[in-house]
């Protein structure tokens, strides 16, 4: 299952973007690409909605792929530790 | 250089404050990397505020006053909620396992990461978190 991710993940948009994260929940068994082509900033509530993903995959045995994420977003993903948890794919 | 920019404590205002440190950023030429930090840091700590400083359905704002050098940039958080000290907070440990891994913690633990200093002081009855970024 793909999902693609488009402009800025900060806190408003992360809120809203949780609320919308179930088919992915429910796909958990399953590969999970986050496409990360067009995602141009990430804050820490958006790390939390991926963390999330992360953890259910964990549980239900899948896993999550972050696809074509830009430097300056690995850089957070490395700075909070969290990058190991993925599998980074380039484009 | 100083602005200085006054936001409610609602999340959906987040947007202006990027456009706010996004203005910053041009003016002073910064390279996009350490923009997107800057935004990154003003966003966990406003967002702290916006969220914890005052008490639920209660309105607030937090003001947000830059003091920009070209040596380094000074923000100034003031807001006048409850006694909040976020630098108090325990340090994430970001050593941990996925299963163990807590789902907070990071946005105090990103803007220390991010920041050369970060100060909290309570006075006269306000919060005020100063964040400096030295500029190298």
């Amino acid at each position: 299952m793909t999902a693609r991710l488009v402009g800025r993940l900060d806190t408003p948009a992360s809120q809203e973007a949780a609320t919308k994260i179930q088919p992915l929940l429910d796909n958990a068994d399953k590969t999970l690409i986050m496409d990360c082509t067009e995602l141009t900033y990430i804050s820490s509530s958006g790390l939390r909605l991926f963390l999330t993903l992360r953890k259910a995959c964990a549980a239900k045995g899948g896993k999550v792929v972050l696809r074509a994420i830009n430097n300056d977003i690995r850089q957070v993903f490395t700075m909070t530790g969290l990058l190991s948890l993925f599998v980074v794919e380039d484009a | 250089m100083k602005k200085t920019l006054v936001l409610q404590n609602d999340i959906r205002q987040i947007p202006e404050l990027a456009v706010f440190v996004d203005g910053l950023a041009e003016e002073m030429s910064l390279d996009p990397s350490l923009a997107m930090g800057l935004n990154l840091a003003l966003e966990e700590a406003v967002t702290n505020v916006m969220m914890y400083a005052y008490p639920a359905g209660e309105s607030g704002t937090v003001e947000i006053e830059v003091d920009a050098r070209e040596d380094r940039m000074v923000f100034r958080l003031t807001d006048a909620g409850v006694p909040f000290d976020p630098t108090a907070a325990p340090a994430a440990d970001i050593t941990l396992g996925v299963e163990e891994r807590p789902i907070g913690g990071l946005g105090i633990f990103l803007v220390r990461q991010i920041m050369d200093s970060v100060v909290y002081e309570r006075r006269d009855g306000r919060n005020i978190l100063t964040l400096t970024k030295n500029i190298t």
